[in-house]
C-alpha cells in the first residue's frame, strides 16, 4: 500500500489511513494467521471480509451512519471505507463538555437510536464498545481535506468535542445477521460492560441508551427482557441447563 | 482533461479524464464499440449518470486493480471501467446504462495510463464535440435515472450521501 499510515493494531486486522482516489481512506487489512492452516486461513478471512462489508452496506441501506464502503479486495482481504472525521465516545466521555449531564443525555440517545435501528434489520454489531461509536465532526467535507499530510495525530488534536454532527457505528469485524433476541440482548449486553468498566457512574447513561432504544427497535420489550436474564447469567449461555 | 493518480494500483499510470459536450458522432462510436475496433484505446461514459469524479476513480481503480491480476469481467480495460460502474453484474445492461448509445451528446472520454498530451489529443481527435471542465458536470445529471439504477432511498437527499450510497453499491456488486 502507497502512503498507508498504520494507525491501529488488533489481533484480527490492522487499519490503516491512506490516500485513496484523492480521499483521506481508512483501509482495514485481515492479516493471516500463521498457527491456521492456510487452506482455512483464507477461507475464513476472505468470508469475514464479505462478511464485514455485508453487514456496513446494510446498515448504510438502512440510512444508519456507518462508514461508506468504497472498494473491497477479497484477494488481499481488504476493505476500503469512509474516514470519519470525528471523537470516539470513549474519548468525549472524558472531555469536559463530554462530560456534563446535558450532553451526556443526547448522545445517549443517539446512541439508542442507532442501535435500535440496527437491531431492526437484524444487524448484530458483536464487538460495542464506547471505541466503535464515533461522533463525526460537523460538516466535514471529505474533498476539502484530500492532502495525505493530516496525520491521525493532527486529527487527533484539532477535533474539538463540540459541535458533532451524528453517531457513527464503527468496526463491523464481528458482526453478523441475526434475528434472534438472545443475539441482539448479548450485543446490549456487551455495551453495558463496556460502559460499566471504562467509564465509572455512566449507569444513567446507560439507562438513557436503552429508553431511546426501546423507541427505535421494534422488538425492544423482548430483548430488553431478555437483556435481564443474560445480566443474571453473563454473555455465555450455561452449559448446565 | 485531469489527470489523477490510483493510489491503490501503484504500478499503473494516471487516469485521465474529459468531459465532451454537444457530441455530434454518437452513432459512428458506438458503432466502433460494437465492432470492438481496436484504435478506440479509451473508455467513453454516459456523463448525466455521473455524481461526481470520485465515483469515476472508484470504478478506475477496480478496473486498473483487476486488469493488473488477469482478472477482468469484460473484454477490455476500458469496458470494465464502465461495467464497474454499475451496481449490478449484467454486463450488457451495464455498458448499455453507463456507456454511450446513439443519441449521446455528452459523454466522459476515460483512459487508464498514457501520455497526457498523447491521450488528450487522441481524445479530441476521436470524439466530435465540445471539451469542457469537470465543474460544468454538475448541471447536467439525470437524477431520476440514477436513483434508479443505484435504487437509492428517496430520503436520501444530500449530496454526499447520494454519492455515497452510490459507491457502496458499486464496491458490493460483485460480493452480494
Amino acid at each position: 500500500m502507497q502512503n498507508a499510515q498504520l494507525i491501529k493494531q488488533g489481533a484480527e486486522a490492522k487499519v490503516y489511513l491512506a490516500p485513496f482516489c484523492g480521499r483521506q481512506t481508512i483501509i482495514k487489512e485481515r492479516f493471516a494467521k500463521a498457527y491456521r492452516h492456510p487452506t482455512l486461513d483464507k477461507k475464513l478471512t476472505s468470508r469475514r471480509v464479505i462478511q464485514e462489508a455485508r453487514c456496513l452496506n446494510r446498515c448504510q441501506k438502512a440510512l444508519i451512519d456507518t462508514p461508506t464502503v468504497y472498494m473491497v479486495d477479497v484477494e488481499n482481504s481488504l476493505i476500503y471505507m469512509e474516514y470519519i472525521q470525528g471523537i470516539s465516545v470513549r474519548d468525549y466521555l472524558v472531555t469536559e463538555e463530554g462530560s456534563t449531564t446535558e450532553t451526556q443525555q443526547r448522545v445517549a440517545a443517539e446512541i439508542g437510536k442507532a442501535l435500535g435501528l440496527m437491531h431492526n434489520i437484524d444487524v448484530i454489531h458483536g464487538d460495542l464498545t464506547t471505541s466503535n461509536l464515533l461522533l463525526r465532526q460537523n460538516s466535514f467535507d471529505p474533498d476539502a481535506d484530500s492532502d495525505a499530510t493530516a496525520t491521525a495525530a493532527t486529527v487527533a488534536a484539532t477535533t474539538g468535542p463540540a459541535g458533532y454532527e451524528s453517531l457513527v457505528l464503527i468496526d463491523f469485524g464481528l458482526s453478523y445477521v441475526s434475528q434472534l433476541i438472545e443475539d441482539k440482548a448479548v450485543d446490549l449486553y456487551v455495551l453495558e460492560r463496556a460502559f460499566t468498566s471504562t467509564h465509572p457512574n455512566t449507569e444513567v447513561m446507560f439507562t438513557q441508551i436503552l429508553e431511546a432504544y426501546s423507541q427505535s427497535c421494534k422488538t425492544s420489550k423482548q430483548i430488553l427482557k431478555k437483556l435481564e436474564d443474560v445480566r443474571l447469567r453473563g454473555r455465555k449461555r450455561s452449559m448446565l441447563g | 482533461m485531469e489527470s489523477y493518480p490510483l493510489e491503490a494500483v501503484p504500478g499503473t499510470g494516471e487516469v485521465h479524464m474529459a468531459c465532451f459536450t454537444s457530441v455530434k458522432n454518437a452513432p459512428e462510436l458506438k458503432e466502433r464499440l460494437q465492432a470492438q475496433d481496436k484504435t478506440l484505446t479509451f473508455a467513453m461514459v454516459e456523463s448525466n449518470l455521473i455524481m461526481d469524479v470520485f465515483q469515476l476513480l472508484t470504478a478506475a481503480t477496480k478496473a486498473a486493480k483487476d486488469h493488473e491480476a488477469g482478472k477482468l469481467s469484460t473484454q477490455s480495460l476500458s469496458s470494465e471501467i464502465i461495467y464497474n460502474l454499475s451496481p449490478t453484474r449484467n454486463i450488457a445492461e451495464s455498458l448499455k446504462r453507463f456507456g454511450i448509445n446513439e443519441d449521446t451528446t455528452s459523454l466522459i472520454a476515460v483512459k487508464i495510463g498514457g501520455n497526457p498530451d498523447e491521450v488528450l489529443e487522441d481524445m479530441s481527435k476521436t470524439v466530435d464535440g465540445i471539451l469542457i471542465s469537470f465543474s460544468k458536470l454538475d448541471q447536467e445529471k439525470d437524477m431520476v435515472r440514477l436513483r434508479q439504477y443505484y435504487k437509492i432511498d428517496p430520503k436520501v437527499t444530500e449530496h454526499k450521501d447520494i454519492l455515497n450510497w452510490i459507491i457502496g453499491a458499486m464496491a458490493m456488486k460483485n460480493i452480494q
